[in-house]
């Protein structure tokens, strides 16, 4: 079974949002210029994902899924069967876009200073794909627990947020160097992101099953990273 | 809707330059992909083989034509402080629909289908468009645009994948351009060492096909040329 | 435009309405097709068990129209057991409707309480075959599918893999045919119990039952290593009373 720490460390590294599942890329090329801006816009979606993960979470497993209506009364046949799954992705929808939404009039009445380094990134976050990506996959996942969920937003969160800030400090250095004219911009930012990517596959290598590797897989263990691109001819 | 359109506006004709403009532009100096930067998330993921980026073209392209005209005609109605959850679900709404229904009267290709639909809702091309256009403009023009932008969304995504199959697994479309790999089956080019540049398969690479497409536009047509 | 649309209550009766419409479309079309997909779902079952049991070229003629009425020819329902996790025979359940993809997702049922059903066929020689529906987890999400084991309750006839999210061109090739025929022959146990499958790459590997991988797709071929190797384990012993 995966531990807490695990899902954590596994949603920061080898499954980077953007790395491993080029999710919330728009915003990711599009506003990764200077690291001040990455730096707001990756914090918003920390915390927004830190907020709507756990409130679909919850949804998910007391509304919508089959059976999860159970709770209100668990004599009552008609309610257990209920399977309120085909809602969901309206649901996560509705949820990311109004919190978003709501967390955007709180912050702009109570700290306005906030709001002014914040704000204009906050609307942005309804569309950034890494929010309802994070909800899907939290529903495909099944965690067991609200912690295991909240880890893995939080995780997910601290991933884009390193992958922002990274390309935005990349680009403020690329901006000095000689880039042959057609590629600058947004060429060079696609090229880099695909060579970080690569980068960030070596920590697929990470094993987090170790203890319950017995001698069989230990022959194994070292085959199962994917760092090794280039290796033997096998049928395709 | 060309109904609506030419009893609405009887002097411009359906097909006039301005509305073919909103087909023609996306395809080159105005693409989503590479100048627009929408739709990126997807594109990336799907790329692999020929097939899937042909049958995520059509989907993106169905929804984008069918969802810019609702938004286009809803959008006098609107409120301007939610609209971004209304275009959510709307499109949604439409991609749900029509899942479920394929899942009820097309299995098989429902099969085929079924992985895309997350995919397409959390497709920033769709939101882009509705925010950028169909919120302002009337129907007809609206479905030009979405007809345009996912054609210029699908010639980016094909031809992507056409270079990551052929070079990442040796076929198109599924059929084997440069033979077999299977070993005691080899044929082809595989007989002579050949062997299958399995880099290409990889997610990043789609970045870096991307990057080299967008450098052959922008040498192509210098005033889309960056400052940075 | 005489409403303001810019006023809260406006905001808010469009919001509500918006809510109502969609999800009412949504609910009513939800209920429409519900018997059509589990129609569809079923056959698609019998599909799949067929494809593991048939020889490939006779799979090939299985489609949805056909997959009733040959299911019915091959698999008899009557012989069809279930089994709990040490591998002994649960009375009075229906291997049919079993759903072990559900069973698999659910963390909170405990070990005991999962279910494994077997399908029992016979083919027109008589002879006996046993399918094993296995269930897993690839690199994005869950892998499925059926291992069928021939007469002596221990050699691979055929199989099945599915899945829905692996990577096409890596993972996704577990459908193919080149895969599934790396495991056909192979024999999940002999005179000391089970033996453990590995997946590798080349012949590297120390396990005698080595099946190919895909290049690439490890992750995915580790998943489907580990969903055969669980599964099947429950089984043999069950095959191994079945035997005394």
């Amino acid at each position: 079974m995966e531990t807490t720490l695990d899902i954590f460390v596994k949603a920061i590294f080898s499954e980077n949002m953007i790395f491993a599942y080029f999710l919330g890329m728009c915003s990711y090329l599009a506003v990764s210029k200077t690291v001040k801006t990455a730096v707001g816009l990756g914090a918003a979606v920390i915390f927004v994902l830190l907020v709507t993960v756990p409130v679909n979470y919850l949804l998910e497993n007391y509304l919508l899924k089959e059976g999860a209506l159970a709770w209100i009364d668990p004599n009552n046949q008609a309610l257990a069967d209920m399977d309120l799954s085909f809602l969901s992705f309206i649901m996560f929808i509705a949820v990311v876009a109004s919190i978003v939404q709501l967390v955007e009039m709180l912050v702009e009445k109570f700290a306005p200073a906030l709001y002014g380094a914040l704000g204009i990134f906050l609307p942005l976050i309804a569309v950034n794909c890494s929010i309802l990506g994070a909800a899907l996959f939290m529903s495909e996942r099944q965690y067991s627990t609200i912690g295991d969920a909240t880890a893995f937003a939080v995780g997910s969160g601290i991933g884009w947020f390193i992958a922002i800030v990274a390309i935005a400090a990349i680009r403020e250095k690329v901006r000095y160097s000689n880039v042959p004219a057609p590629l600058r911009g947004l060429g060079i930012t696609f090229i880099l992101t695909g060579l970080m990517g690569i980068a960030f596959m070596s920590f697929m290598g990470i094993d987090y099953k170790s203890e319950k590797k017995d001698d069989a897989k230990v022959v194994t263990s070292q085959l199962a990273p994917n760092n090794n691109t280039n290796t033997n001819k096998l049928p395709e | 809707m060309s109904e609506v359109a030419k009893t609405k506006e009887p002097k411009e004709p359906l097909f006039s330059k301005k509305n073919k403009q909103l087909v023609t532009d996306p395809l080159t100096d105005n693409n989503p992909i590479t100048i627009q930067v929408l739709g990126i998330c997807s594109a990336l993921a799907i790329t692999v083989q020929v097939k899937q980026a042909v049958v995520m073209s059509i989907s993106v392209m169905f929804v984008l034509i069918l969802g810019n005209m609702i938004i286009s005609m809803l959008r006098n109605l609107i409120p301007s402080r939610i609209r971004i959850i209304v275009q959510l679900v709307v499109v949604a709404s439409l991609v749900i629909i029509v899942d479920q229904l394929l899942a009820a009267f097309m299995p098989d290709v429902s099969e085929q289908l079924s992985v895309f639909v997350g995919l397409i809702i959390t497709n920033c091309i769709i939101m882009g468009r509705f925010e950028a256009f169909a919120m302002a403009n009337k129907p007809w023009p609206s479905i030009m645009d979405g007809f345009g932008n996912a054609l210029g969304y699908a010639w980016i995504l094909v031809l992507v994948a056409v270079v990551r199959e052929l070079l990442g697994s040796g076929s198109l479309y599924g059929y084997k351009i440069f033979g077999s790999a299977i070993p005691g089956e080899e044929w082809g080019l595989y007989t002579m060492g050949y062997a299958n540049n399995n880099m290409m398969i990889l997610p990043p690479m789609a970045l870096i096909v991307v990057g080299i497409i967008i450098w052959v536009q922008r040498s192509r047509n210098k005033a889309l040329i960056e400052e940075h | 435009m005489a409403v303001n649309r810019d006023s809260n209550g406006y905001t808010f009766a469009f919001a509500i309405t918006l809510v109502v419409v969609v999800g009412a479309i949504l609910a009513s079309i939800a209920m429409w097709t519900k018997p059509y997909k589990n129609a569809n779902d079923e056959v698609k079952k019998k599909m799949d068990i067929l494809k593991a049991l048939l020889p490939s070229e006779e799979a090939n003629d299985i489609s949805r129209k056909n997959a009733a009425e040959e299911f019915v020819k091959y698999v008899n329902m009557e012989d069809a057991v279930v089994l709990d996790m040490n591998g002994n025979v649960l009375e009075g359940e229906d291997a049919f409707s079993i759903d072990i993809k559900k069973q698999y997702r659910d963390k909170k049922l405990k070990a005991e309480e999962k279910k494994y059903p077997l399908f029992v066929a016979t083919n027109k020689e008589g002879k006996k075959s046993y399918v094993i529906p296995v269930v897993g987890t690839g690199l994005w999400g869950p892998i499925w599918g059926n291992i069928c084991l021939a007469e002596d309750m221990k050699t691979i006839q055929g199989a099945t893999f599915d899945h829905k999210t692996e990577t096409p061109g890596l993972g996704a090739e577990i459908k193919q045919a080149f895969f599934i025929k790396g495991w056909i022959g192979e024999e999940v146990s002999d005179e000391n119990g089970f033996k453990k499958f590995e997946v590798v790459k080349d012949n590297s590997g120390a396990l005698p039952s080595k099946i190919d991988g895909i290049t690439g797709g490890t992750i995915t071929s580790k998943g489907v290593e580990e969903m055969a190797n669980r599964c099947l384990e429950i089984y043999v012993s069950y095959f191994n009373n079945l035997k005394k």
